[in-house]
């Protein structure tokens, strides 16, 4: 229901948005691989962010793993001040996918966001009981030693084809959705 | 002698008077002949402008004609454009009635749009019990790993209990029976409890999922309703 060309699309607007929104720092590195299996099999206590676009054809599930780890704590934490550590972790998905949702716009009219909730991995097998037309996991690494990884699940009410261009020029900056 | 001087004066004054006469009448004639040449002249110049007089009468009154006939033609347009006046006036009042019934239905419309979009505090209402349920989720995960915890205690107590039958010999026979069996039924308890964590996560995700969706499709309608709004606003700026 999906084409190839709208998954191509989706995936290439995800990796777009992750590389634009989970660095910190503009010239932070940023290495994404696809996955071939679910991120968090090996870690069935860590919990995930989030996130559905919704639009009349489609909802797209946005999930996002950090590792609770020193060094991810560490990255993440240099700005936050006196928020706490998963407070910056929900703004940064939020404007992920804020980032998506505006990269998605010119292909479909009516899209609406939600607001990014907190997860046990565990319930990440049961994505598949959403008959997703398109289930796609990539691991990211930032700096080469922060460790975090994205899914992305479409379930689509009719057929889906579209091109995405993605030659546009990068924002640095994102508005910051309020939640 | 005188009498030959008299009558020859006389006869001179006779002639004389006769000459008088004969000029007198040859001037009288031509006098008379000159009058009458310039009366005739003037008759004739007379003629000539009365006739003159007359070619512009005759145009006078073929002007006179198509004026009429000009007067007769304006009449009709003036009649034919009175007409098609007030037929434009008939159609310029319905269009203006037409008018104001599109501006009423703008209105209606975009005051109907503005009214739906509070349809936003409904799905956030949704989205509030999705937190409530999350919250039960939450508590229910809680007492299940509690439960699971008493069930592992469970079963290190049968093992006791299995291990002290074992020391009892013979005696402990019966015990060590009861000990398997509760080591059983904690075994079972076991599966349940991860069939019903794994049940709470299955229910974690699709409550998470069901409730964004209305969330973020509470927004996209939120949104659409906005846009009908501001094309409702425009179309009415543009009747006014």
């Amino acid at each position: 229901m999906i084409s190839s060309n709208a998954q191509t699309s989706i995936e290439g607007i995800l990796l777009k948005a992750a590389r634009s929104r989970l660095p910190q720092q503009p010239d932070d590195a940023c290495e994404i691989v696809p996955l071939a299996h679910a991120y968090d099999s090996a870690r069935p206590e860590a919990n995930v962010i989030i996130l559905t676009i919704s639009s009349i054809l489609f909802r797209l599930l946005l999930v996002f793993h950090f590792d609770d780890d020193a060094s991810t704590r560490e990255y993440f934490s240099k700005k936050t001040g006196d928020v706490p550590l998963q407070d910056m972790l929900l703004e940064i998905c939020n404007l992920c996918c804020g980032a998506v949702n505006q990269d998605l716009l010119p292909y479909f009219q009516d899209l609406g966001m939600s607001t990014p909730y907190v997860l046990s991995a565990r319930c990440l097998p049961y994505l598949e009981g959403l008959k997703p037309d398109y289930l796609s996991s990539y691991a990211i690494t930032i700096n080469g030693s922060v460790k975090l990884a994205a899914t992305v699940c479409v379930c689509a009410h009719a057929p889906i084809d579209f091109v995405a261009d993605m030659t546009a020029v990068e924002e640095t900056s994102g508005e910051l959705e309020l939640f | 002698m005188i009498e030959q001087y008299l009558l020859a004066a006389l006869a001179g004054v006779v002639a004389t008077a006769i000459l008088a006469l004969l000029l007198h009448k040859l001037h009288g004639a031509r006098t008379l002949a000159r009058l009458q040449s310039e009366m005739n002249d003037r008759i004739k110049t007379l003629m000539e402008t009365n006739a003159q007089q007359s070619g512009l009468i005759d145009q006078g009154e073929q002007k006179i004609q198509q004026l009429e006939s000009s007067i007769a033609q304006l009449d009709d347009d003036l009649a034919r454009q009175l007409k098609i006046a007030g037929e434009d006036r008939a159609a310029l009042a319905a269009a203006v009635e037409d008018k104001e019934n599109l501006l009423d239905q703008a209105r209606r419309i975009a005051g109907e749009a503005s009214r739906l979009k509070s349809l936003a505090a409904t799905f956030e209402r949704w989205h509030e019990q999705m937190i409530s349920l999350m919250t039960q989720n939450q508590d229910m995960h809680a007492k299940n790993h509690e439960l699971s915890s008493i069930v592992k205690h469970v079963v290190i107590v049968s093992l006791n209990a299995s291990i002290e039958a074992a020391r009892a010999g013979n005696a402990g026979r019966g015990f060590a029976v009861v000990a398997g069996e509760v080591r059983a039924l904690a075994a079972r308890s076991e599966e349940l409890s991860r069939s019903y964590r794994d049940s709470l996560h299955r229910n974690d995700l699709t409550t998470t999922a069901t409730f964004q969706d209305i969330q973020a499709g509470g927004k996209m309608i939120t949104a659409s309703l906005g846009s009908v709004e501001v094309l409702a606003d425009q179309f009415q700026v543009r009747l006014h």
